[in-house]
């Protein structure tokens, strides 16, 4: 399931390829405005937060309104930006207000998955590079 | 009765030319019974049978078989002492092939031909009583077989009306008594539908039953994507398999990006033009949201860097030469270049890329 949007869609507008650009993109204005030149506990939280909401943003951007976990997701990223907005719940305990019934459910669920396992590949990737390039 | 060596000789023509013995032998003995019958007082022995009898014979064969049989029924019925012997130890063979017929369609499930099967399974259901009607009556045969046979036909053709009522008790709007409805479908053959065993055909279940396939397979496509789902079985657990595979994997979102807000990026991310000159082999460049050009990395290494960075762009195989450079301009690295090669490479290549990462360290 991991390879058919890359197949069905033009390659090189695939979700693994959105979702990286936006993020690096988020990343790199996450660490410019903050240097890690002070690693103190509260900033590096800070920093951990904002990314991680980055990091969802950016997963839910690139699916845009296509699926209705996304949807729910960038609903709640606008109306409520706080900190909070972090904690992510699973989809079956998303607010999502559309009527869903299992078969939908599990279709969601399945995207949700697939893009999930994504994201962690994509910041797993990162994370490798910055050890690298230590 | 009529002459019973043209019947004879006519019965034994449709024997040899129907190819079908049991058939043949089949109907010779419902033409057999029910002429017999119908001159005999009707008793009411069974009840499905006393119906019968109140049908004519020609319409109750027809009912019962398929249109070869219309030969037989002109055919006058002969004596049935003439048959009596003969036809019993292939009776026999007749019911158990109908017996196993019908378990097998049963057992099959054959929903896709319920209703072309309806009429003959009915058919073939009342034939089997017919017979078991044609054993029990000539009890005073001289032949061993058919008392044998008969207990055990008798238990064939109640473990038929046993599953016979399964099949109606299990549907919610089926009718109470099998009698009935086994009269009713020989009174009307096209009314009912043969079920699968265990499951009703009217449209609400159908849609039922297409509705739980769906799910069943979206079910296995997640057990597919969750690994260490396939041994499970169990809606259930397969869903807890599943929500706990989706929170292991935010906390993974989680821990990496604290690993990430902790590790000191001395590295410049380069989003620039460039990147976007790119967007035949790898990235649309349409595709890039506002949300990035604001970030300009005000990269000062950037332009001494441009031609080692033009070079890493046309790279084939994404491989160790690019890291070769990357250890030239140190605070260049392109991950962007390994991470959407790796795109617009095969999707296979996702662990291939991380082994490299990981030989790399």
């Amino acid at each position: 399931m991991m390879n058919t949007p890359q197949q069905v869609k033009n390659p090189s507008s695939s979700l693994k390829s959105r979702f990286i650009t936006r993020f690096l993109g988020a990343l790199t204005k996450i660490t410019a405005e903050d240097p890690i030149l002070s690693s103190s506990p509260t900033r590096i939280f800070q920093r951990y937060r904002r990314i991680k909401v980055a990091s969802n943003k950016s997963m839910a951007y690139s699916v845009r309104s296509r699926r209705i976990w996304s949807r729910a997701m960038l609903s709640r990223f606008r109306s409520r930006r706080s900190a909070f907005s972090g904690r992510r719940s699973s989809v079956k305990t998303t607010n999502c207000g559309e009527a869903m019934d299992v078969c939908n459910l599990l279709d969601e669920t399945a995207h949700y998955i697939k893009c999930l396992t994504t994201q962690v590949q994509v910041m797993r990737k990162i994370v490798d590079f910055y050890h690298l390039s230590k | 009765m009529e002459s019973n060596a043209g019947a004879t000789e006519t019965r034994s023509n449709v024997t040899v030319s129907d190819g079908g013995e049991v058939a043949a032998f089949e109907s010779l003995q419902f033409t057999d019974e029910i002429h017999r019958l119908i001159s005999a007082p009707a008793t009411d022995n069974a009840s499905s049978f006393t119906a019968l009898l109140e049908l004519p014979a020609t319409q109750v064969v027809e009912l019962l078989h398929s249109p070869e049989s219309v030969k037989l029924i002109v055919a006058s019925a002969p004596n049935v002492e003439d048959f009596k012997g003969s036809f019993h130890f292939p009776s026999n063979t007749g019911l158990i092939k109908k017996d196993a017929r019908f378990s097998v369609f049963s057992g099959e499930g054959n929903n896709k031909n319920d209703k072309s099967n309806s009429p003959e399974m009915t058919s073939k259901n009342s034939s089997a009583n017919l017979e078991k009607a044609v054993k029990s009556e000539p009890a005073e045969t001289a032949s061993s077989l058919p008392l044998v046979s008969d207990p055990t036909v008798e238990n064939r053709n109640i473990k038929r009306k046993d599953r016979e009522k399964k099949v109606k008790g299990s549907t919610k709007k089926s009718k109470p008594a099998t009698n009935e409805s086994l009269e009713d479908a020989e009174k009307l053959p096209y009314v009912h539908v043969r079920a699968r065993r265990g499951q009703a055909t009217d449209s609400h279940s159908l849609a039922e039953r297409a509705r739980r396939e769906k799910i069943n397979a979206r079910m296995k496509l997640l057990q597919e994507l969750v690994p260490g789902c396939n041994k499970i079985s169990g809606t259930a657990l397969v869903l807890d398999e599943i929500i706990n595979h989706v929170q292991s994997l935010q906390r993974q979102v989680e821990f990496l990006s604290m690993s990430l807000a902790a590790v000191n990026p001395r590295i410049d991310f380069n989003l620039d033009s460039s990147f976007t000159s790119e967007s035949g082999s790898t990235m649309d460049g349409g595709n890039f949201p506002s949300l990035v050009t604001p970030l300009m990395w005000p990269d000062v290494q950037v332009n001494g860097y441009r031609q080692q960075f033009q070079h890493q762009w046309h790279f084939d195989t994404l491989k160790q030469p690019i890291w070769g450079r990357e250890e030239v301009c140190n605070n260049y690295v392109t991950p962007e270049n390994s991470l959407l090669s790796y795109d617009s490479s095969a999707n296979s290549a996702a662990t291939l890329h991380a082994n490299q990462l990981k030989m790399e360290l």
